[in-house]
């Protein structure tokens, strides 16, 4: 397990004596697994000389950023990318921002939107890396994951420096395509295992028109945040349905027309989450939410770029939501509770409520697809866990699912979880038995559900593309140092 | 039942590092993101608020290892308790307090910093957190000041180690001295009778020590029939405050910081700051005044077995909200002639001045740097001088104004009181 001396002392002389450490009492703290050593890199010279020593030494490592999440094979040398935290550009003109992996979203969204622009942060939390990757509530309007990617500098998993698209043929971070190597189907791998082998030292996202304030403008003391007012040409409203159907009607129809700035398809137990400050609190709002919804439903934001086209875009919304016999629930309308689900759901900085407050941890099974497809396997999903909820192992959120429309609902994401005390090992064992029933159920349905294992079964069903990617990664990682699974968040 | 009651806790971080920032809605740019001076300096996760509580659990499971490289996680700490605020902005758990028993079991266990020891002998042998020359009550010489101890008051003034001995720093008790004058109060000190309040100790993880400071302290008010106790140092303020009520050593002793003092004089016409004091300032919360400085809750219970993470009967947890936020700022807003501009860095998400923990004495040079990124915030305020109330502060703050040679001045809210009301 232990890194010999000569190897660690390979390794102190690129990042220094400060910069790596094998002690074990350090280990719980970076996911609780024995790794021959933490080593913090500075930059892409840094970077490189480490991936060229794991090579020559036959080791395996794994780049990680503010890292909540990651399978990590014991034994390998942890790459805490916390020192890469530079904003190096961000572009106004192109509309593109480039940053190092450990700069947060919460950052780099606040430098935006001074500017009048803003990005896509992950629905993980704006507290995750600002570099790459992601889906979450702002994709109606900013797509999501790799849509978003353009020029990479990307240190291969031998340790070579490869820039893609157009910072390939000049300085410029403009596109991930050219003039240069367009490598996007390899950088961008959307399909599990869903990392690139190698670290992404610095990679440009594409930006887009915020017609928000400069900052919001909150008041109060944590955790009882608010705003003191609802900024100009901005509304918050959060709708339910009478079915499934009538849900999706008006989801399609408000992406056709193009009105909405976000729409979050959250159940009530994640509103519920999300404007409360405790889980005694959560459970009882989310009680009395669930009594006044009639179905299903979604949160949605409305942002208007001047008075007339937030009046316009009201007015559209009111026609579809009646003619989908929508009802607004009430208590969202109250400015204090709007304001502050505006805020947080712009800036995403209520993911751990919505997730891991209630008892420690969640599993989850997004499933990418159509909406309306995948919305009647959630259905089923959901009600898989019923049982749960009724002997006590997961939290009651009445057999929710969540999802949300990618560019107007072009695309779609369902999402689906259940929220449950690690510490309880029947929960535990309950909630992996429903995740890997119902990830076989969108499987066998044919619908496109993000599993890690087994590609191979899903690759069949996908043009053999497990085949290909094992072939690349191969090429790639002669030595087989990059390890597969988690992900760089 | 020390680190174990904090078992489920330390069980429910979920390695999000929201602890590492301020609360992600008030980050507002690149800079001054950073909450936790820890993590920003030595940057592995573990010298963050989770890091030591992932370690705390796994210790706790597999038994405790002391190396040299786990000794400097606990100590480089200045127990801000920024992490847990930030953390608690989302999440029901304890943060600070797993981390402060930790520290106390590695002082239980013999695992001390020598830095720490040698204070803390000289709390042992001379009641003091600093070293003294003279008597602890020669500040007062010639003010002819009540002896708490003799006479009969209204307010017990207790001074604090620093504050009495530091002679840069009895101004601040001699203009305490003359606000609570001017202003007509029935006060009195112990003077040389007077002893350390136990806070920094505890802080360090000598929690014994404390106590016998705390018991101390207690016996010599009861004895005086005092039912006031006002500090004009944040530490001394928690300690009496909350860590007293947490031990359940305080009883219904009122406790106030001199700006919550001064502030209700204020407004109830007792005090009447006339004198213009033409200065644009930035206002600095110090952390055991602030975030740390809400009151202790007593609480006793157990887990709810089930699904969440809640409690029978449920628990209250001390998030910061109700720190002394707005009486030091109320004060500044009633000096004419002071123009106030806050920090990006504030309240209960404030950044700490570095002194806190015993990292100024077991590690000066981290403490510094603390001390200097707060310098570099408030300058780039454009004010002319950072306010504080608390003399730790002060001391660290000058000592970065000096090495950097930056022309920011540094102010204790009662300086500038005590101007405006000459």
């Amino acid at each position: 397990m232990a890194l010999s001396k000569d190897i660690y002392s390979a390794f102190e002389d690129v990042v220094g004596a400060e910069y790596i450490c094998d002690d074990p009492v350090i280990m719980p703290s970076y996911h609780s697994t024995e790794f021959a050593a933490v080593i913090l890199p500075k930059n892409t010279t840094e970077v490189q000389a480490i991936v060229k020593l794991c090579n020559k030494y036959k080791l395996q490592f794994r780049p990680v950023c503010t890292g909540w999440t990651g399978m990590f094979p014991k034994g390998i040398i942890y790459l805490d990318m916390r020192r890469m935290n530079r904003i190096i550009e961000i572009n106004e003109k192109n509309m593109y921002a480039v940053v190092e992996p450990y700069v947060i979203s919460a950052q780099l969204q606040a430098e935006l939107m001074k500017r009048g622009l803003h990005f896509n942060v992950k629905g993980a939390g704006t507290n995750c890396s600002a570099m790459l990757r992601g889906h979450g509530h702002l994709d109606q309007t900013t797509s999501g994951d790799d849509r978003n990617h353009l020029a990479i500098e990307w240190v291969t998993p031998e340790g070579d420096i490869v820039k893609s698209g157009s910072l390939g043929s000049s300085d410029e971070w403009f596109s991930g395509d050219g003039p240069g190597p367009s490598i996007r189907s390899i950088l961008t791998s959307a399909v599990p295992p869903g990392v690139t082998p190698g670290v992404f030292t610095k990679a440009a996202t594409k930006i887009y028109h915020w017609p928000g304030p400069s900052r919001f403008p909150i008041q109060g003391v944590s955790p009882n945040y608010s705003l003191s007012e609802i900024p100009p040409n901005f509304m918050a409203r959060y709708f339910s349905f009478p079915s499934v159907e009538k849900m999706w009607e008006a989801e399609i129809k408000i992406g056709e027309s193009e009105i909405a700035f976000e729409l979050m398809g959250f159940n009530v137990s994640m509103v519920a989450a999300n404007i409360t400050t405790s889980n005694e609190e959560e459970a009882e709002v989310f009680e009395r939410l669930n009594k006044e919804v009639q179905g299903p439903g979604f949160f949605l934001i409305i942002a208007g770029n001047s008075t007339a086209d937030f009046e316009y875009k009201k007015r559209v919304l009111q026609h579809i939501i009646s003619e989908a016999d929508g009802k607004s629930l009430e208590p969202v309308e109250d400015p204090k509770i709007e304001g502050i689900l505006l805020c947080q759901c712009i800036r995403i900085s209520a993911s751990i409520r919505e997730t891991f407050r209630a008892g420690g941890a969640f599993s989850s099974i997004p499933v990418m697809s159509q909406r309306d497809l995948t919305i009647k396997w959630a259905v089923g999903a959901g009600k898989a866990k019923e049982p749960l909820i009724k002997k006590g192992l997961i939290v009651d959120d009445g057999g929710a699912f969540f999802g949300w429309g990618v560019e107007q609902g072009h695309l779609g994401k369902t999402e689906i979880f259940c929220r449950f005390d690690p510490q309880n090992p029947e929960a535990k064992k309950a909630v992996e038995e429903w995740h890997k029933e119902q990830s076989k159920r969108a499987f066998n349905e044919r619908y496109f559900a993000l599993l890690m294992p087994p590609s191979d079964e899903i690759g069949k069903g996908l043009s053999n593309y497990h085949v290909w990617w094992d072939k690349i990664k191969k090429a790639l990682d002669p030595n087989g140092v990059t390890p597969e699974g988690g992900a760089l968040v | 039942m020390g680190l174990e009651q904090y078992q489920g806790d330390m069980a429910m971080c979920c390695r999000c590092s929201a602890c590492k920032f301020i609360p992600m809605q008030r980050v507002n740019g690149y800079q001054y993101a950073n909450v936790c001076p820890s993590i920003a300096r030595y940057d592995y996760h573990s010298y963050s608020g989770g890091g030591r509580l992932n370690i705390g659990a796994a210790m706790l499971k597999s038994g405790f290892n002391y190396t040299d490289k786990l000794l400097d996680i606990v100590y480089n700490c200045q127990m801000c308790g920024a992490c847990g605020v930030s953390c608690n902005y989302a999440m029901d758990m304890e943060v600070l307090e797993p981390i402060n028993e930790f520290r106390i079991k590695c002082v239980e266990d013999g695992q001390t910093n020598p830095a720490l020891d040698k204070v803390i002998n000289l709390l042992r042998k001379q009641g003091s957190m600093v070293p003294t020359k003279g008597k602890r009550g020669d500040w007062a010489s010639g003010l002819k000041l009540k002896d708490a101890t003799k006479e009969k008051v209204d307010v017990f003034y207790h001074v604090g180690c620093l504050t009495s001995y530091d002679k840069d720093m009895q101004k601040l008790a001699k203009a305490t001295a003359k606000i609570l004058q001017k202003a007509g109060v029935n006060f009195g000190i112990a003077g040389d009778a007077e002893t350390c309040c136990g806070g920094r100790a505890y802080q360090m993880g000598y929690k014994e020590d404390f106590l016998n400071q705390a018991k101390k302290n207690m016996a010599m008010i009861k004895k005086a029939g005092v039912k006031t106790v006002v500090t004009a140092c944040a530490d001394g303020y928690q300690a009496f405050k909350v860590l007293y009520d947490k031990y359940n050593l305080k009883g219904d002793l009122e406790v106030l910081h001199i700006s919550e003092y001064i502030d209700k004089l204020i407004k109830d016409g007792k005090l009447k700051p006339r004198k213009k004091v033409d200065s644009s300032v930035t206002y600095h919360d110090p952390c055991r005044l602030g975030r740390l400085g809400e009151p202790w809750i007593h609480w006793k219970g157990k887990k709810v077995p089930g699904d969440r993470f809640v409690f029978n009967p449920p628990k209250v947890y001390r998030k910061g909200t109700h720190g002394v936020y707005e009486p030091p700022r109320d004060i500044l807003k009633s000096i004419p002639g002071i123009n106030l501009t806050e920090m990006i860095r504030i309240k209960e998400y404030s950044w700490c001045c570095g002194a806190g923990g015993g990292v100024n004495e077991s590690n000066p040079g981290f403490a510094q740097w603390t001390a200097k990124e707060r310098i570099e915030e408030a300058v780039s305020t454009g004010a002319e001088a950072i306010v504080t109330a608390c003399p730790w502060c002060e001391k660290t703050f000058n000592e970065a104004i000096r090495d950097t040679g930056s022309g920011l001045r540094i102010f204790d809210i009662v300086e500038l009181i005590e101007k405006a009301i000459q």
